[in-house]
Formats: structure tokens, sequence, C-alpha cells
């Protein structure tokens, strides 16, 4: 069992997206698949065409056990299930910051669901406080998704910086690009010099398309409405990449 | 937790109507038609079956469930499937299926072709919160074909119980019902003829008490004929070596029948038979041998150190070689005419009336009455011969108590329909157990012997071959360690199935009652 976030301390980079189309494949692969929507503003949930409402609220769900159980639904789809956002989780940091071992309250709630799931993906909230903390506790990998601009590189810095200062293995930290517009100039400067900086950026790239956009009307992973598309074939190759180098770097005749 | 509902159709239910008036009430989208194939396997003596099991392919899968259950137990990915359990590869699917269906092939039984609808049912924001399906399946991949069965199948999704109850509710008002034992494995084998357990080796007939003993010992003959009719045309198809080994076990238990249920047929009748039927048991002692050895073979190299253990294979090839050849020596011995006139006379004699004879004193004694007697003179010969090795354990013993227990044990299996089946099978699990204990003190003295022997055929040249030798003393050296062991474990064993309360049991079935002189 594997648990991975996409996580980003910047807003508006990609990171539903990518967890929604990501589960969506690692569920076609044959693996039991449980997407967690963290998020308060519920954008996976209402991918899915969920309700984006938890049993008992923020409170069931910082309870764990039974409530967070029978929250969970079932997508369209097989191998795949979704844990629903709530607006009530809106609160979590604050929430969890007044609990006793505040930083390790999410690895207890998803306890459970590690027998059932070959996969666990979490899309979380912009957060760099006790939930972020929270997160890198629970997970097996954080994966970044990242603009080349230079604000987002700036930010991809602070929380490299503040994981090694919290003592985070910041070798479990992998980055992809999200957004590329290949036509912008310093898109691809700085795609150029990240590669150079960081480690762990995978080579996959996700482009800046309409075609991803209009997820919002179809309210479907890209690959179900526009299979072939250049969008479902990015999110196809990241996938592979996400196996060949985080999830199963040994394994032979993994795609290249 | 949630399970798949599965509902059966009646003949010619019009599935559209229903589904048409569903749709009153629900969105439903009706998804592109999925069509399966399958193909149900089992050894040759329903081993799988015996155990209410159902092992299914459909492309590269292998699938595991129970009868009468739709829940898949097991899976595994494999290509080409595989027809022996050392074929699989290591797996939960293997560990099940290893000690059920051990030596024994896998065999097609018969295809199966699924073709089925899909339907999702959605709420107001289009999210699928059930599932149906209209499933119909085909011995062939035919349309015009008549379907065996056609099911309407309820799937949930996670949390939305309430969709699944209101349409399991109207499912049912329209008429239809759960099926839950039908499985379509029973209907399919049907139209390919073939009867889920109707081959067993182990003796299966049912005996009047009161019968003629004549009648009743032909009755058990001409099952074991059968048996061996069975299998005889199988071994030439060289599908796993158990025919073989069917095929001479009911030649063994017709010969001991022969002897050991005395004086029903004519003395002169019974002799010429029974040299009839050694010869035919002769024929593959050799071939049988082979298989033992072959099939051993991960056992005996899990015996040898590391450093030893490829040295080992030129004896196997070697002992292929000579399985091949052996083998075709059966398949020819099977065929000559004098085969086919020792089983031809055998029959004839089987479905004969009974004819008096003086000689024949038994012929007409109500069967309980000699079996009780066979078999409590038997289990008294056992406890004696035991006795007496516990005082001097010599091999030679050891070797006639083996085969003073065989007899006792066919005597039990062939008399057992006459008997309260919980008491007698006690007494045969028992005599098990001990049979077990000789047996494989008889096979590591016999494999001992041979492979010394076999060191004489093997050419000895090369440096290889040495190496092979000083592989095979190795194994000698841990067989004979192991017959020591067995040895060893031979008292208590023994102790316990001369116990009293066997014997008490032994009396009571087969003691107390016995009347008249019987001989």
């Amino acid at each position: 069992m594997t648990t991975l976030a996409l996580y980003s301390n910047k807003g508006g980079v990609g990171k539903t997206t990518a967890a929604v189309n990501l589960s969506y494949l690692a569920a076609q692969t044959g693996a039991k698949t449980l997407i967690c929507d963290l998020d308060p503003q519920s954008s996976a949930t209402y991918y899915f065409r969920v309700k984006p409402k938890l049993k008992s609220g923020a409170k069931g769900f910082i309870k764990g056990g039974k409530q967070v159980y029978k929250s969970v639904k079932g997508t369209d789809y097989e191998n795949l299930d979704l844990l629903p956002a709530d607006f009530s989780l809106r609160n979590l940091d604050v929430t969890f910051d007044k609990m006793k071992r505040s930083k390790i309250r999410l690895k207890k709630i998803l306890y459970p669901f590690k027998c059932e799931y070959n996969l666990i993906i979490l899309d979380c909230p912009v957060t760099i406080g006790i939930l972020a903390e929270n997160i890198f506790n629970a997970v097996d990998y954080t994966l970044v998704p990242l603009i080349p601009t230079t604000l987002s590189v700036r930010t991809h810095r602070q929380l490299l910086s503040f994981c090694k200062k919290k003592k985070y293995d910041v070798g479990k930290i992998y980055t992809f690009f999200s957004m590329v517009d290949r036509h912008k100039k310093m898109h691809l400067e700085l795609m150029t010099r990240v590669v150079r900086e960081f480690n762990g950026v995978l080579k996959s790239l996700i482009p800046y398309l309409a075609q991803i956009e209009k997820m919002g009307i179809h309210r479907e992973p890209v690959a179900v409405y526009s299979p072939g598309s250049v969008a479902s074939k990015s999110y196809q190759n990241l996938w592979d990449k996400i196996q060949e180098s985080i999830l199963y770097p040994n394994r032979e005749g993994s795609h290249q | 937790m949630l399970n798949h509902l599965k509902y059966k159709l009646p003949d010619g239910y019009e599935e559209q109507r229903f589904i048409r008036k569903l749709a009153d009430q629900y969105a439903i989208k009706k998804e592109p038609a999925i069509a399966e194939h399958f193909t149900i396997y089992d050894t040759f003596d329903w081993r799988l079956f015996n155990k209410s099991l159902v092992l299914y392919g459909s492309g590269n899968k292998l699938f595991l469930r129970k009868l009468a259950k739709s829940e898949i137990m097991q899976s595994i990915e494999i290509s080409p499937l595989p027809v022996f359990i050392w074929e699989f590869p290591d797996s939960e699917l293997k560990n099940q299926l290893a000690p059920i269906i051990k030596m024994r092939a896998l065999l097609e039984l018969v295809d199966v072709h699924s073709r089925s609808i899909p339907y999702r049912i959605l709420n107001p924001d289009e999210k699928t919160v059930a599932r149906l399906a209209y499933e119909e399946i085909r011995p062939s991949r035919n349309k015009d074909e008549p379907a065996l069965a056609a099911y309407l199948w309820l799937k949930p999704v996670k949390g939305y119980p309430k969709y699944l109850r209101n349409l399991a509710k109207q499912i049912e008002e329209a008429g239809l019902t759960v099926s839950e034992k039908d499985d379509i494995y029973f209907k399919a084998l049907e139209v390919v003829d073939k009867k889920p357990g109707s081959y067993s080796a182990k003796v299966n007939i049912q005996l009047d008490p009161a019968m003629r003993s004549d009648e009743a010992t032909k009755i058990i003959l001409r099952f074991l004929l059968q048996v061996m009719r069975i299998n005889e045309a199988n071994i030439e198809k060289e599908l796993d070596t158990e025919f073989l080994h069917d095929f001479r076990v009911a030649i063994r238990r017709t010969r001991s029948a022969l002897s050991q249920i005395k004086y029903v047929f004519p003395t002169e009748t019974t002799d010429r038979f029974k040299k009839n039927f050694a010869f035919v048991g002769k024929l593959s002692n050799e071939l049988r041998d082979l298989d033992v050895y072959l099939l051993n073979e991960d056992t005996y190299k899990a015996m040898l150190p590391p450093v030893l253990q490829d040295d080992i294979d030129p004896l196997f090839d070697y002992l292929r070689k000579k399985r091949s050849t052996a083998l075709h020596s059966v398949i020819r011995g099977l065929k000559t005419k004098k085969y086919a006139k020792i089983l031809k006379d055998w029959e004839v004699f089987l479905n004969e009336p009974h004819q008096d004879s003086k000689l024949a004193v038994n012929a007409e004694l109500p069967i309980i009455d000699l079996a009780r007697k066979r078999i409590y003179k038997k289990y008294q010969g056992v406890v004696k011969t035991g006795n007496q090795i516990l005082e001097n354990a010599e091999d030679k013993m050891l070797h006639v108590l083996r085969i003073e227990c065989k007899k006792l044990r066919y005597l039990m299996e062939f008399f057992s329909s006459l008997f309260l089946p919980k008491k007698i099978n006690i007494l045969i699990e028992q005599l098990k157990i001990l049979q077990d204990n000789l047996g494989d003190f008889n096979d590591l003295c016999i494999q001992g012997e041979y492979l010394l022997n076999i060191t004489k055929e093997l050419p000895a040249t090369h440096q290889q071959a040495k190496k092979t030798l000083v592989a095979i003393g190795s194994l000698i050296g841990t067989l004979d360690q192991e017959r020591q062991r067995n040895k060893d474990a031979f008292a208590k064993i023994f102790t316990d199935f001369a116990s009293a309360a066997n014997k008490k049991l032994f009396q009571e079935l087969f003691a107390s009652q016995t009347q008249g002189d019987v001989t």
C-alpha cells in the first residue's frame, strides 16, 4: 500500500486535476485506489459528481474510524473510490493544532484504509501549517505540481527549506511541471534551471491545455471524455513516470 | 459490505421491457455489450468439484470461486494457462489448489460464452449510483443458439445503499427472485454430457447385507473392472500419471478381492483370474516406479545439499528416457490379444449368473457374515504380526505387515457400505495412519536399493557423471536416515492402532455377531 499526496503550498497549480486523472489511471491498472479530497473547495469531489459531504462533517472525520469509512463513495470507475470533501474541513489546520499529537492525526485517520486499498491519493488544499505536517507524516511520497514561473519556483524553495528545517525527508518529495506553455520562452528556460536545481523532478510535463480545463464541464477524468488526446497522453505519461521512478523503481519492463 | 445480487430470468423474459419500466423512475445509461469466454477446468477425478470449487480461465486470467457463489476467491494472470500445479507461479491460488489437485492434470471441461449489457443507474448529477447488467450465457459464441441461462445482475456502488435497496425492491416486485444456489457450472456441463463427480477411483458401491456372497463380490469386481476400463483408455493419452495409478490400484484390489473374499467362486476360476491379473499388474510395474521417482524429483533435490542439487539432474534425465520406453511398452502391452482376452473373459465371468459349485462353499452365504469374518480375521492377523515386530523389529516383517494391512484396508473398503459409516470410517482412518508409516518405510527401502542399482546403468565416464554419482550417494544416505526415523516411529503408531478402544470397535463391528460356520 502506498500513500501519495498531490500537494503544493501555492494555489491553482493543477493539484486537483492531477489527483483526479492519476487516481483514475491507477485504478485502471487494477489497483484498488482511494482518492481523498482534503480540500474544502471540494473540486475533486465535484469532478466525480459526488456531493461534498462527510458523515458528521469535520468532527466525524477527525474522530476517524467508522464515520470516515462510511463516508466513502464508489466512483463511476472500477477500483476507484472517493472520500469526499466537506466544507467543514476548512478549519482542519486549527482543529489539529488544538489536539494532542497534532501532527499525526491524519495518519491515524487514514490508517484503516491501508488494508483495503493499494494506493491512496490525497488531494490537498494549499497549506504550509499543521495540516501540511500531517500530510507529510501520513504519506509515503509527496508530489508537487510546479508551474515553471519565478514565483512558483520560489514557493517550492520555501517548501524544501521548511521540510529540511522540520526534518522531513525531502528525498520523498517529487515534482512535475504543470500548466506548461511551450510557447513561453520563460517556461522553457525555467524548466532547465529547475531540473538542475532540484532533485526528484519527474521527466514529464502537463501542458496548459483547454482540453484539461474542460474537465469542469465534463466532470470526468480527461482519459474518459477525450481518450487519445494530448491532455490524456500527458497524464498517462506522468502516471508512467510515477510508477517507474516512485512506486516501482525496481520493476522491469516499466514504460519508458 | 454489499454484495452483488443475481436474479435468474425465466425463459423468454423480456428484459428490455423491464429496463424501460425502470427508466420511468431512474436515468439509465446503456453501455456497450461485453462478450466474454470462459473455460472451466477440473481434474479427471473432479477434485475441485468435490471441494465445491470452480476454476475457470478467461484470456490470460485464471479465477477460483466457490460453487454457487459469484465472488472470486483467488485470481492470477498467466499465459499459457497451466496444466499442472508446478507450472503455477507462487501465489495464493497455487497454495490453495496444491493440496487438492496434487499431481493431477487440469483438464478443460467446457467452454462458456457470456454476453452482457451493462446499464448504469444515474442520480440527478449523472453520477452512477448502481449498476445493472443483463447477462446471457451460451455454450458457443453463436447468438442464435438458445441461451443456457439469463441473469439480471444488480451491482452496488459504495456509498449509495438507498438506490440499491429501492432497485432490489422494484426487481423483486417485477417477480424476479435472487438465485443463490443456481450455478451455470451445472448447465454448461450438462450440454457437453459431463456429470460432476461421476468418476472416483474410490470403491463406491452399495451392498445389501443379505445378498449372496458371490453376487456381492461380483458387484465389487464389476466396479473395479469399470475403473480399469476408464483409466486404461487414458493411459496412452499421457495426460498425467494418475490414470495408470488408478488402473493399477483397481488391478491390485481385484487380486486382493479374489484372494481375500474366500471360496465364493470355484477355486480353479479364482486361481485362473488371480494368475491373469498378476500378469496384467506386472505389465506396468516399471512405469509406475519411474513415475514415482519423477514425481518426487523436487523432494529428492531438496534432500541434497545445495552444492549437489544440480548434479542429480542427469539421473532424472536418464529416468525420463527410461520412462518414455516403459510407457511405450505398457501401451503395447495393453494392446496385445492376451490382455484383451484376459479382460474379456473376466467381463463375461462377472456378468454370468451364479453357478453353484461344491468348491465355492461361501457362495450362498449372506455377504454380511463373510465380510465380518474376513475383516476380523485379517485384523487379528495384523495385530499378531505387529506385536511380533514390537519384540523384534525385522525389516522383512514390516514388509509382511504392510501387505497384511493393505489386504485389511481393501476388505474394509469393499464392505464399508454394510457398516455404519461413522464407525467404520474411524477404523479406516486409524489404519491409514499405520499404513502411511509402513508404506513410507517400504518406499524408502526400495528407493535406496533402486538408486544403488541404477548407478550400474548410468554411463560413468566423464567428470559430470562422477558428480552425479556423488549426488546419488548423498541421496541414498539421506533416504536411509529417513528410513531409520520411520522405523523408530513404528512402535508408537502401531500401539495406537492396536489400542483397546480400536480393538473394542473392531469387535463390535465385526466379531460379536458372527454366527454359523464361515470358512
